[in-house]
């Protein structure tokens, strides 16, 4: 099982392109999908998902191109959009009916599944209610319930936390782990600590290119040695800001404890371990043309 | 707050959003046709015994000013009933809401916005009268004034009155939606209506009438027992011309059309005391949708506490342990969808839905033929409209596109599921009239019958798909009904309510013509086959 990506670009109407020969490979597992606003991620996702064509490129499922025959893939697909809506005058059990009779599934066997999801995304107390009254997490663990409906090969799930209380999505990101077996999973997402905790594979993207393909491992590797802490007076962090990239900032009662990323220390600052925010930060930096000091 | 400033940038950004709508494009081509019809002579008013005016500027500014008053007063409706829902779907409402802005300031900056829009198609129709008189070889001398105040004192006034009665529609909440559409288009006939009987109306008509009865009069002394007024599209032709100078506008008729401008700001008053300024919890379709969940977070606990067990529920299987999902091979696997999608269709319709479809159903039974052909048949025929009106855009105004378009063979067999299930639909409501026909044996109707269920259907996907709304279906749809089935008009009565009114080939082919375009379209809009 595998799908291909191969230098798939992408341009709408106006001339804007939004991606730029993007060129993946994946086998199951969970990759990370990390990139700032408008990096491209979303119509990345909406490609893979037969929503919209690429403009250059192909999409291949296991050597099946989906751009000839999208079936192939939306058989064995389960996406969570980024924005979705559900109809308000349905409940939850008959949306995921409707959604299933929509994917061609056999009727009793969907049924079952239907209540275990349910379960599952801790909707079952309120499975009888209409949509309409749900909440946006409510609303979006429909949403998961329903990518999930057809056993997929390949998930896509889009800013699947957004909306979600912390709780939620601690509950999603272990089922995340838990659904990666045998099946690719990609997780679109700007929130860092939602791949740190689930993907295997990392990609970052940034102004509709691949930055960086990794495992989480890799790309810490790229930022050992260039993450410093460094304690400072808070009235000296705006200049600090200016001089060096900071990727976090924390008050305490001895002063600022500012994450500086460069090659260098600044005078007083001691090595940290870095995290997958540096490397994030880092990279991206790179990318656009800066160098850390 | 400078208020000047607030209300010009409402205006400003309602009016420069929908003039950049097809929909806008569209309705100004209509108004300009009107135009046209009118130098090509093919829309008169025709008065008395075969009359028309000597085409001179006030004639021409007349004719042109009510057919756009009365056009643009239906179809301008549709056009601006959507700033209010914009804001609420846009969410921009409730920013606007965190404002110190009144209620009745949002509700006087919508109708001054409606009116700008429809006002600016007055305009170039204002224009385009220049030219259309000029291109009149017939015509006298010109006047501006003669072919412009029509324009100014009858259309205008009709105008912002339509755009305040579209403010009060969206502010009350049953009105809102495609009930409101239908409802509107009944009023509009009833207002034309009483322009004939003597009653000021808001459009202008009454006016003309009076003072081409009153110029007429002295020429051809017959029109004081019996004068007629009609505005025909390629109808009967007048044979014979008098002239017309147009209307005394005097004090009075000023006042007269100042009322409806007074109308129209008092209707714009009203519609903000009865605005729910995009407050939730006064929302109708929420509380319609959930009445026992206004405040789902308040009730239910949206979540258990992390990774722990559940309280009134079974704990959940891991992913793997799931239930195999399995494929139907079902050779009816068909069916199962086209039941969603009727129900979908039926969900949350109310009690008096259903008992009224029951009512008409069992009314096609039991009612005499003549009374089901007149009655209950066409009643049956605009019933479900708002469930038909949905049909093709209902996963754009849900935002479900997305869900549904990634499944497999979401063109080739949602589509036409939509579809059977909108012909189910039409069946059932008219099933009364099918079996009686039934009985008879009388083939011809029964074709006619399934021709014009078809037909339904397919007019709703069609436009649905094509428009991306349902406004479009709802106001055409209406219009078709009530000129075709309700008049029992042959060739525009596609419900068979006569014998001698019907055409089922015609319809058939229209409904197969009309679910091409609908699949060609939604092929288009996928990117994909």
């Amino acid at each position: 099982m595998h799908l291909t990506i191969d230098n798939v670009s992408k341009q709408y109407h106006g001339g804007t392109w939004a991606l730029r020969n993007f060129t993946l490979q994946l086998s199951p597992g969970i990759l990370g999908l990390l990139g700032p606003n408008g990096a491209g991620k979303t119509t990345l996702m909406s490609i893979l998902a037969t929503i919209t064509r690429a403009t250059e490129g192909r999409v291949l499922w296991n050597d099946t191109d989906v751009a000839a025959n999208p079936d192939s893939l939306r058989a064995t697909l389960g996406y969570l959009p980024q924005d979705f809506g559900v109809y308000p005058n349905l409940n939850a059990v008959e949306f995921l009916e409707y959604l299933s009779a929509v994917k061609g599934l056999d009727r009793a066997s969907s049924r079952r599944r239907i209540d275990e999801l349910l379960n599952l995304v801790n909707l079952t107390d309120v499975r009888q209610r209409p949509l309409g009254g749900y909440s946006g997490g409510m609303k979006q663990r429909v949403g998961i319930a329903q990518a999930l409906l057809n056993d997929p090969k390949l998930l896509i799930v889009d800013e699947p936390t957004a909306g979600l209380d912390p709780e939620e999505r601690v509950r999603f990101r272990n089922l995340l782990s838990e659904l990666s077996g045998e099946r690719i999973v990609i997780l679109s997402t700007h929130i860092v600590s939602d791949v740190e905790a689930t993907a295997t594979d990392i990609a970052l993207i940034s102004q509709g290119t691949l930055v960086a393909h990794a495992a989480p491992e890799a790309l810490l590797q790229k930022v050992e040695g260039k993450v410093w802490e460094w304690i400072i007076p808070s009235n000296d962090l705006n200049a600090a800001r200016q001089r060096y990239l900071i990727s976090n900032v924390v008050r305490r009662s001895d002063g600022v404890h500012a994450r500086v990323l460069g090659n260098l220390p600044p005078a007083g600052a001691q090595p940290a371990t870095p995290n997958l925010e540096d490397a994030y930060l880092y990279c991206l930096s790179q990318h656009r043309g800066g160098s850390p000091a | 707050m400078n208020p000047t400033r607030v209300l010009y940038h409402m205006i400003r950004a309602d009016f420069l959003e929908r003039v950049r709508r097809y929909s806008f494009l569209v309705t100004l081509a209509g108004s300009l046709w009107l135009a046209y019809a009118v130098a090509a002579e093919k829309l008169w008013i025709v008065v008395g015994d075969g009359y028309r005016g000597v085409y001179n500027s006030a004639w021409i500014g007349a004719l042109m000013a009510v057919s756009c008053s009365t056009f643009l007063s239906l179809v301008g409706f549709y056009i601006v009933k959507n700033s209010v829902q914009r804001d609420r779907e846009t969410r921009v409402g409730q920013i606007l809401a965190a404002t110190p802005m009144r209620k009745d300031f949002y509700t006087l900056a919508k109708t001054l916005s409606n009116f700008a829009v429809l006002g600016c198609m007055v305009f170039i129709l204002m224009l385009a009268a220049i030219v259309m008189q000029r291109m009149q070889a017939a015509s006298q001398s010109f006047s501006l004034w003669q072919l412009w105040s029509p324009f100014i004192f009858l259309t205008l006034p009709a105008m912002l009155l339509t755009a305040s009665v579209a403010v009060l529609f969206e502010t009350i909440p049953f009105l809102r939606g495609g009930l409101g559409n239908v409802i509107y288009f009944f009023a509009w006939t009833a207002i034309l209506a009483m322009s004939v009987n003597g009653v000021n109306d808001p459009t202008g008509l009454q006016l003309i009438y009076a003072s081409t009865r009153n110029t007429l009069m002295p020429i051809d002394p017959s029109v004081a027992d019996h004068f007629s007024f009609s505005l025909t599209i390629g109808g009967e032709r007048a044979v014979r011309t008098f002239l017309w100078n147009g209307i005394d506008w005097t004090g009075t008729i000023l006042l007269m059309r100042l009322f409806w401008i007074a109308i129209a700001a008092g209707i714009a008053l009203l519609a903000s005391l009865l605005f729910d300024r995009f407050d939730p919890a006064r929302s109708w379709r929420r509380s319609k949708a959930a009445p026992a969940a206004r405040t789902p977070d308040a009730t239910v606990p949206e979540t258990d506490s992390p990774l722990t067990s559940y309280p009134s529920t079974a704990p959940a299987l891991p992913p793997s342990q799931l239930t195999a999902a399995t494929r139907t091979s079902s050779p009816l696997r068909f069916a199962p969808l086209v039941v969603c999608e009727l129900r979908l269709m039926l969900k949350g319709q109310r009690w008096w839905w259903y008992v009224s479809a029951a009512g008409i159903l069992v009314g096609q039974l039991v009612a005499p033929d003549a009374g089901v052909r007149a009655g209950f048949l066409i009643a049956s025929g605009i019933w479900p409209i708002l469930l038909w009106s949905q049909m093709g855009c209902r996963e754009r105004r849900w935002s479900t596109s997305a869900l549904l378009f990634s499944c497999e063979r979401s063109l080739t067999r949602q589509l036409p599921a939509l579809w059977a299930a909108g012909f189910l639909l039409a069946l059932l409501t008219e099933a009364g009239f099918g079996i009686r026909l039934l009985l008879a044996g009388d083939w011809h109707s029964l074709a006619a019958w399934l021709a014009g269920a078809a037909f339904i259907p397919s007019v709703a996907l069609a436009l649905g798909v094509w428009s991306g709304g349902s406004k479009a279906f709802e106001a055409l749809y209406t219009i078709w009904w009530y000129m075709g089935p309700a008049h029992q008009i042959r060739g525009i009565d596609f419900m068979a309510t006569t014998p001698a009114s019907s055409t089922p080939a015609t319809y058939a082919i229209a409904a197969a013509f009309l679910l091409t375009a609908a699949y060609w379209r939604r092929r288009q809009l996928l990117g994909y086959a």
